[in-house]
């Protein structure tokens, strides 16, 4: 029996990227190699200007990198690729003149479902992520933690294999922050998605994830590959726990070493 | 309570009316400069009874729906074409800012060398009053275009077209329609007074007969016609404007 090719469900291969901005060039990722295999739930952090926004957005087909090649299940990302690969912003960005509803069945009403069967799959991603009777609010009648659910909702409506969230709490009081890490959690251990997840925080790194990348400031390349061996599910308690520090202690060595 | 702020507004109304009677009944008042209300309504009535009065209006009113519906397309037209073209905007966004702040009834007796004193030259008029509100207008709806909502379009794989469809026009929507509105207010203004100015027809060439010839109750009359109008078509395009900017309103 032939086994078939296992693709990693994003490959990352010599991604550089550089900008030039009134002459003055800035490169924001030395050639970076990453590897995710499906399912694995990936924390990117390291200090501000690092380039792990920008290797998102790379992954999300927003922009193209100045060299070496992004494939997602082994096909080359030229483009966004929006049923494969579901981003979710900061600040949730829904668009305020839509309801939650109809921000959650925006990505398929750009595909051209027709409205009842693309209102009727939003309807249900938002009893799923608890905000059912809020399904008609605008999103200035929404909380900041209402909204990010919404933006998650929309991120998985068209069920993609692949999850890109970037720093999608950085806005949230830490309360809201842990209750919506457990939810991303739940959604991801009863999907099996391949997730990517920008953050400051390192305690939600740690927490959240199966693996962290550590990047360093300009030029942005990765410095430490961590794996996370904390058992799951993850618990609350675990964050007060010896291995919990000394993981979060390594990664903090890099950046604080980056930071001068 | 709701109710109670737009009915003291009107007992408001209603009390200036009462003291304006009082004032030319005791004498306070000149009823030769400022007759009675209880002279005018009379009036107000036979006017409206009045064909040629009516056909002023007529006139009147499709000099200020033809320069609005010229306005709105081209002012909005050179107004993105500003804001989308960098090199464009550098160099005519400072003129039109000059342009705006010049007061427009200066030219009017240019306007009449080149278009006499029909209809014509208070389209014209009007237009060259209006468009500027709807130029700057139209600058700053496409500036107000949130760009991360963009993004979020780009990513779920929105082509061109439906970047403007989905995003541009819905966030522009409330500006376009507040700048238009606006727009509007200058616009009557300037029909308005083209006609006192220099007309054959129209409500103001009739007003600025009647005070000329020091008909007063045909005047006043004439003015609360004419206030009745424009304020009724600022609440329309209000009404509109809220509603297609609910989504702008910040909770209370």
């Amino acid at each position: 029996m032939t086994q078939p090719i296992a693709h990693s469900a994003v490959s990352v291969r010599g991604v550089t990227q550089v900008f030039t901005v009134d002459g003055q060039t800035t490169v924001a990722l030395a050639p970076t190699d990453l590897e995710v295999p499906p399912g694995q739930f990936v924390a990117l952090v390291g200090p501000s200007g690092c380039g792990k926004s920008t290797l998102l957005s790379l992954v999300a087909g927003l922009r193209l990198p100045t060299g070496g090649a992004l494939l997602c299940n082994g096909e080359p990302i030229s483009g966004p690729m929006p049923q494969r690969i579901g981003m979710i912003f900061q600040e949730a960005n829904l668009l305020p003149w839509l309801t939650a509803t109809e921000n959650v069945a925006f990505p398929l009403k750009l595909r051209g479902v027709p409205k009842r069967e693309r209102l009727e799959a939003a309807r249900r991603m938002l009893e799923l992520t608890g905000l059912g009777d809020f399904a008609d609010r605008l999103p200035h009648q929404l909380s900041g933690g209402m909204k990010q659910r919404v933006s998650i909702g929309r991120g998985l409506v068209q069920d993609p294999g692949v999850l890109l969230l970037d720093e999608p709490f950085a806005a949230l009081d830490e309360q809201t922050r842990m209750v919506l890490g457990d939810e991303v959690l739940k959604i991801w251990s009863s999907t099996g998605k391949t997730v990517l997840f920008v953050t400051h925080n390192l305690s939600e790194a740690v927490y959240l994830a199966d693996r962290i990348i550590v990047f360093s400031a300009r030029p942005g390349r990765i410095v430490d590959d961590v794996p996370v061996d904390l058992p799951r599910p993850r618990t609350f308690s675990m964050m007060s726990s010896e291995r919990f520090g000394a993981l979060k202690d390594r990664i903090w060595a890099h950046i604080r070493d980056a930071d001068h | 309570m709701r109710w109670l702020e737009p009915l003291a507004t009107a007992a408001c109304v209603l009390a200036l009316f009462g003291l304006w009677e009082a004032a030319v009944a005791l004498g306070a008042l000149n009823a030769r400069i400022a007759p009675a209300p209880s002279t005018i309504a009379p009036m107000l009535v036979e006017l409206l009874g009045r064909g040629a009065v009516l056909k002023s209006l007529g006139v009147t009113l499709k000099e200020v729906a033809a320069a609005f519906l010229i306005s709105v397309p081209v002012g909005f037209f050179i107004g993105f074409t500003l804001a989308e073209m960098p090199g464009v905007g550098a160099v005519f966004r400072p003129l039109v800012n000059f342009l705006f702040g010049v007061p427009k009834s200066i030219f009017l007796p240019v306007f009449i060398l080149i278009f006499g004193v029909g209809v014509e030259q208070k389209i014209a008029f009007g237009v060259f009053t209006t468009v500027f509100v709807l130029i700057l207008g139209g600058i700053s709806a496409v500036e107000s275009v949130p760009r991360e909502l963009i993004t979020v379009a780009r990513a779920y794989g929105a082509s061109r077209w439906q970047v403007i469809r989905e995003i541009y026009l819905p966030a522009m929507a409330p500006i376009l329609m507040e700048s238009a509105r606006l727009g509007m207010i200058f616009n009557i203004t300037a029909v308005l007074l083209a006609e006192i100015y220099g007309a054959r027809d129209g409500i103001g060439y009739r007003i600025a007969g009647w005070g000329e010839s020091l008909q007063m109750p045909q005047l006043y009359a004439a003015l609360a016609i004419v206030a009745t109008l424009a304020i009724a078509v600022n609440e329309l395009l209000q009404q509109i404007e809220n509603r297609i900017g609910a989504w702008r309103q910040r909770p209370a």
